[in-house]
């Protein structure tokens, strides 16, 4: 075995220090130096599992001349970044790997998957986000870490990592959590990179709150694509797992999750409309939508609360979130938002596990509710699927991910 | 220190079977169990990160962490919540349900 010198003695050093971080990789692979060979499996796409999942498909209730087909078994699958040269897409976890899927066949399936970036060790690598000239960012616990040409290293286990917020300096470590921790980016039109920070209780204690809003933790941050000038772009979020802009108006629009233990059928769920920087969505005063939280039920909440601008069913867990830009789906459907709900864990009766549609007016606010597009998933309460995010392939199609099933879905259109 | 533990453990047996005044019903702990699927799995395998595999469980340590649970002297953001609705009769059934399901070890590493 060959062992380039440097990474003899970083191995030496995490033999010696078992407790390490995650640095020591980072440093051999920032400074394109291969590390030694792994085995580097693919994820079997054909068998009892694939023909089960195929099969649940037929349940799932869509507009006419609309289809469903499994794209690909992804373990764990969270939010789906597609690789702006319709190469690769790559996928988050909550667990510590990201896959790649690519299309080999150029036939309509993500045909081969594996890990990305494998020797690279990675902590809850939610949130994978493309800026247009094809960086990958992906945001993990409390790092966010920047791929060069993703689309292309990908080919190999080695892939160039630049930690642009280095490990600890996303949250402070003792904010540390695994609840509400799952974290999306966009890269916004100003081509600033947005992260959505939820923040770790049901409801903090108020001894919490001015770290929380100083830092933009329950809220949204944003930083230069090379992690400097962060600032607070939203605050008075909980959990906001899903966001994306309006290209008409630029304008931001982020789910968020709500308070729960207030009952079955309160307080709603919440999208809104991030119109401009340095607004507050009203938690945790409201626990969501006009509903005051018990905690902060005797406080008055900050003047200029924004409310949302479509309130959802109640535990409904509203996550992914895009705007339609295709042409392969009917008029109507241009301009839309398509939006996921995981589906409830802490209702008697579970609720959601479906892909929601909403329409927009010309003036930029929706036209009315969200309405259900794609469901079935929720089979009289028993899941057979939790639909965790949605994005635009380049032919229009759009995919979703199922984090329960361990799938992306594919969903066309052809009239028929 | 081992007839204490073992002691303890009857007790704690004794305990969780005598404060149930009635027979734990499997079958309304699985209907019960559709507010716990989306972590634990109807089928007690864990389905996200943070949540255990519960299948096979033993019962009583089940129904002592539910109980603990709600009492909240075992903290966790979410079961916290969850079991602040669950009745003595839903824990009692919502153990006996987990403990119930039939789970098999296939492979352990390096044998």
């Amino acid at each position: 075995m060959r062992f380039h010198p440097k990474v003899t003695v970083v191995l030496l050093a995490l033999a010696l220090a078992p407790a390490a971080s995650n640095a020591a990789e980072l440093e051999t692979l920032s400074a394109m130096h291969p590390t030694s060979p792994i085995d580097w499996p693919t994820i079997p796409q054909t068998g009892a599992k694939a023909d089960q999942v195929k099969q649940n498909l037929s349940k799932i209730k869509l507009p006419p001349g609309f289809h469903i087909s499994l794209y690909a078994l992804v373990p764990d699958a969270r939010h789906i970044a597609i690789g702006p040269q319709g190469i690769v897409t790559f996928v988050g976890t909550r667990k510590t790997k990201v896959y790649a899927v690519t299309d080999r066949s150029r036939g309509g399936v993500g045909d081969e998957v594996k890990e990305f970036a494998p020797t690279l060790p990675k902590k809850i690598p939610n949130g994978p986000c493309f800026s247009k000239d094809g960086f990958l960012y992906v945001v993990e616990q409390n790092r966010v870490v920047e791929y060069p040409a993703a689309e292309f290293f990908y080919e190999s286990p080695d892939v160039v990592p630049n930690a642009i917020v280095p490990e600890g300096e996303l949250i402070p470590k003792g904010e540390e959590s695994y609840n509400h921790t799952a974290r999306p980016c966009r890269v916004g039109p100003d081509n600033k990179l947005y992260i959505q920070l939820g923040q770790p209780y049901n409801v903090p204690g108020k001894d919490k709150l001015g770290m929380y809003t100083k830092l933009g933790i329950g809220g949204i941050i944003r930083m230069d694509r090379d992690g400097k000038n962060r600032e607070v772009y939203a605050t008075g979020l909980r959990n906001p797992v899903g966001m994306d802009f309006n290209p008409k108006d630029k304008s931001l629009w982020s789910n968020d999750n709500q308070v729960d233990g207030m009952g079955d059928d309160q307080p709603p769920g919440e999208m809104n409309r991030i119109e401009k920087g340095g607004l507050d969505f009203g938690f945790p005063w409201y626990g969501g939508g006009r509903v005051r939280t018990n905690e902060y039920k005797a406080d008055t909440p900050p003047a200029g609360v924004v409310f949302p601008e479509v309130e959802q069913a109640a535990h409904a867990a509203d996550l992914g979130l895009m705007f339609y830009t295709g042409t392969m789906f009917p008029e109507k459907y241009r301009g839309a938002i398509f939006s996921t709900q995981h589906g409830s864990w802490n209702r008697t009766v579970p609720v959601g596990a479906r892909l929601m549609v909403t329409f927009l007016k010309p003036d930029g606010h929706v036209a009315g509710k969200s309405e259900p597009f794609a469901e079935g998933w929720n089979d009289n309460g028993y899941y057979l699927g939790r639909p965790v995010d949605v994005a635009q392939m380049h032919d229009g199609s759009i995919l979703v991910s199922d984090d329960l099933v361990g799938a992306l879905y594919r969903i066309w259109y052809d009239g028929k | 220190m081992a007839r204490a533990t073992g002691r303890a453990i009857a007790a704690l047996v004794l305990l969780v079977g005598g404060s149930s005044a009635f027979a734990a019903d499997v079958a309304a702990g699985r209907a019960k169990a559709l507010m716990c699927q989306a972590c634990h799995g109807l089928d007690g395998l864990s389905k996200v990160p943070d949540a255990p595999n519960i299948a096979g469980q033993t019962e009583s340590y089940l129904a002592l962490q539910l109980a603990a649970f709600k009492a909240g002297t075992r903290k966790s953001e979410t079961m916290n919540v969850v079991s602040s609705t669950l009745s003595e009769a839903d824990v009692a059934n919502l153990a006996a349900y987990f403990s119930a399901i039939e789970i098999k070890v296939v492979k352990i590493p390096g044998e």
